[in-house]
């Protein structure tokens, strides 16, 4: 299943920031999206997520011209909810209400409840989290955390997943381990992705980077 | 040692602080204790027993402030989560101050002129579509079962409880991190608005637990409104109390003021239990989705719109205003007439001829907020966070205790001083209620200021009151006007403490309102309870005025 993207046009009334985008990515594998601070970087993954609205709370409004498209189908008009595209940020945003298996639970999709405590288990047994189900999301460790936000991510089955800067908060060893771990499961769960960073060492397909530049 | 760096833990800075806190907490104390003292009579607590009126008044109390406090807070929840979902927040707050202002009295006022057989919704209707010629003989003010009394609750606490969960809301930090959320919850499959019951709320909500405590407790134990327009015969509970304790009987009085503590006791227990509810542990999270939009709307064809429960809630608020301006200068009005025959400013002139009463809610008023500023600032100033945080539940006893409880002891501590019906002993009985909710407003600024600013102050060689009245304080003139202005519209509201201290011998033109409110004078009811509205509204004005941000003539 390929996520194409096409951008025409994707900036405020006053201001294009991004402006004739093509991507493309193939299931398994990892597009770098790299550019400066300011650049749009994560307001292309908003696009594409079609959260645009929630990063542009209190500027003025972004707008997108473009397409989605998600194994052929076009995603461009369906809210958020109903487009299978998940997304990862640079803050973990474990809910602080909920314990570490109830964020899991909160995107395993609908059914018995043991079937579904069976897969959050699991997801916590491949996290090397076993036994920290009932735990408060504020105490574990940062690297303990984001392996958490990913697996709940990927717990929705997503059709594609996109990644902001999801690296940046942890340290250089975490870091590299954490990589790992995340492209791992993006080529077990054979779905594209899109990676947005600022460090060339995220990059897992040199052959799969776009630069953004500063639009002026 | 430069002055300005001298740490400012030394015991001898500690002097300002005990005796900041010995001039509120000596008054605080003897008030709770004298209306302890009060309930120690084994005599009233079996007449109020006895008394037939009492299971009846317990009943529409526990009915009516249960009701209005779970109709508030569901309406709040639910207009705020249509205000985060289509990012209409910032219109709501916007028209928030001018609710927050109305005083509970003159809403209750205004809901009657509109409600009352002879009121607008109805004269609205007549005769095309009721047929009415003369008002029905419909009890739809001061309702037996309450109902209006809980309408006009509602009405009032939805606006602060919205505005408390707006600052929630509005901080930066918080607003990021939640906006976040919310769009996660999207992407793992969830609508916006379920992914605000699930996500947002369960968060927000615990925050939201003292305001609400708050709203409870007046619900419980509001005298004024339910004078206005709750049920008369029997009335709620503090009601009854109220009515007791003004007996001439001093037995009755001790039977009121064992209704006072029953009330306390009611509030207690109400928010026990609801804070063990609230605590309660949601349940696994069962995936469902719940019904999903089928297309988008796109951002920029997307307006920020608060929804229209929202503008009916301001409708509302607007003719309750326009209401009692209207009836103020009504002369001649005949049943089915949308507006009156005759206009007259009879009821002005009548406001005029009694100034001191104006006069005297203005001194009242001005001195108690001053007061109150004044004691705030050097609080938060002077004691060390750690005697502020651990001493606060005592500073907002005055805020959860039921009123009618609050003036037994009141009243006990203005004989002592020889101060009843006196304008000290007014001072103190509304300086006692404004102080916490000064203190409330001001806290978040005054504590949230930046320390760097001292730091950076002292290390470019200025003392502590060149800091002060050169940084700290115009950096925060906003919220110092703020808070004086919010402490002014408090006293302003005050009627309990005004006519119990006051022996009578007082008049605000809130106790004015209230008291018309009982007879036939539309007129004069109407501009005593418009005044009471304007009086709060020119002071959020003056404060808006003193604190508008400076404007510098060369702009980038």
């Amino acid at each position: 299943m390929n996520l194409n993207i096409h951008i025409r046009r994707l900036g405020s009334p006053q201001r294009t920031l991004v402006s004739d985008l093509k991507l493309e990515v193939p299931p398994g594998q990892v597009l770098t999206l790299m550019g400066p601070s300011g650049c749009g970087k994560s307001s292309v993954l908003a696009a594409i997520a079609g959260t645009l609205e929630a990063v542009a709370e209190g500027q003025s409004a972004l707008g997108f011209e473009g397409q989605v498209l998600l194994g052929g189908q076009d995603v461009t008009r369906l809210p958020t909810a109903r487009r299978g595209i998940g997304l990862i940020f640079q803050d973990d945003l474990l809910f602080a209400h909920l314990s570490v298996a109830e964020n899991l639970l909160f995107a395993v999709p609908p059914g018995p409840i043991d079937v579904r405590k069976d897969q959050a288990e699991q997801a916590l047994a491949e996290a090397g989290l076993a036994g920290y189900g009932d735990r408060d999301p504020a105490t574990l460790s940062g690297g303990q955390r984001a392996r958490v936000a990913l697996m709940r991510a990927l717990l929705a089955r997503p059709r594609a997943l996109l990644l902001d800067e999801p690296f940046s908060r942890l340290d250089a060893a975490l870091r590299s381990q954490f990589r790992d771990f995340v492209f791992d499961h993006i080529r077990t769960a054979h779905i594209p992705a899109i990676l947005v960073t600022h460090d060339h060492a995220d990059i897992s397909d040199p052959s799969r980077v776009v630069e953004l530049a500063h639009a002026g | 040692m430069d002055p300005a760096l001298r740490p400012v833990t030394r015991l001898r800075s500690r002097w300002p602080a005990v005796a900041l806190l010995a001039v509120v907490f000596v008054p605080l104390l003897a008030v709770v204790l004298l209306a302890l003292q009060s309930l120690a009579d084994g005599v009233a607590w079996q007449a109020l027993w006895t008394a037939p009126q009492t299971p009846t008044a317990l009943a529409l109390t526990l009915w009516t402030g249960l009701v209005s406090t779970v109709l508030a807070w569901w309406i709040s929840a639910w207009l705020l989560a249509q205000g985060f979902v289509r990012q209409g927040l910032s219109g709501m707050t916007r028209a928030l101050p001018a609710m927050l202002a109305t005083p509970h009295a003159a809403l209750a006022i205004g809901l009657v002129f509109l409600v009352a057989p002879s009121g607008w919704l109805l004269r609205a209707a007549s005769p095309w579509l009721t047929g009415f010629e003369f008002p029905p003989p419909w009890p739809t003010t001061q309702d037996p079962w309450g109902l209006g009394l809980i309408v006009a609750l509602v009405l009032k606490e939805v606006p602060f409880l919205l505005w408390t969960a707006a600052s929630q809301l509005q901080r930066d930090d918080v607003r990021r991190r939640w906006q976040a959320e919310h769009s996660l919850a999207q992407t793992l499959g969830y609508g916006p608005s379920q992914a605000w019951w699930r996500v947002i709320w369960p968060q927000l909500a615990p925050r939201l637990l003292w305001p609400l405590m708050a709203v409870l407790a007046y619900g419980l134990t509001v005298v004024d409104m339910a004078l206005v327009i709750g049920p008369a015969s029997p009335p709620t509970l503090a009601v009854l109390a109220w009515q007791w304790l003004q007996d001439a009987d001093l037995a009755v009085n001790a039977q009121g003021a064992a209704a006072g503590g029953l009330l306390g006791l009611l509030v207690l227990v109400n928010g026990l239990v609801w804070w063990r509810t609230s605590r309660r542990r949601p349940r696994w999270p069962n995936g469902r989705r719940g019904r999903l939009p089928s297309a988008m709307e796109l951002p920029h064809t997307k307006r920020p719109v608060p929804n229209r429960a929202w503008y009916a809630l301001v409708l509302v608020y607007a003719a309750i205003l326009l209401a009692l301006a209207v009836g103020s200068v009504a002369g001649v009005w005949p049943f089915p007439r949308l507006l009156p025959e005759a206009w007259t400013l009879q009821a002005w002139l009548g406001v005029w001829a009694s100034a001191g009463t104006v006069t005297d809610t203005l001194s009242l008023g001005l001195a108690s907020s001053l007061l109150s500023l004044l004691w705030c600032v050097a609080w938060l100033e002077l004691a060390p966070r750690r005697w502020d945080s651990a001493l606060r539940p005592l500073l907002y006893l005055p805020l959860v205790l039921p009123g009618v409880f609050w003036v037994v002891g009141l009243y006990g501590l203005v004989l002592h001083l020889h101060w009843e019906g006196r304008w000290p002993g007014l001072l103190l009985a509304h300086t006692t209620l404004v102080l916490p909710y000064v203190l409330l407003a001001l806290s978040p600024a005054y504590l949230g200021f930046d320390p760097r600013y001292r730091s950076l102050a002292a290390s470019l060689g200025h003392g502590r009151w060149h800091f002060l009245w050169r940084v700290k304080w115009p950096l925060l003139r906003r919220a110092l006007a703020a808070s004086a202005a919010v402490g002014f519209a408090v006293s302003v509201a005050q009627y309990l403490p005004t006519l119990y201290v006051g022996a009578g011998r007082w008049n605000t033109v809130t106790t004015e309102a209230v008291t018309l409110a009982a007879g036939a004078q539309r007129s004069l009811t109407g501009a005593y309870a418009w005044l009471q509205f304007v009086l709060p509204v020119l002071g959020f004005a003056l404060a808006a005025w003193v604190g508008r941000p400076r404007r510098f003539t060369v702009t980038a």
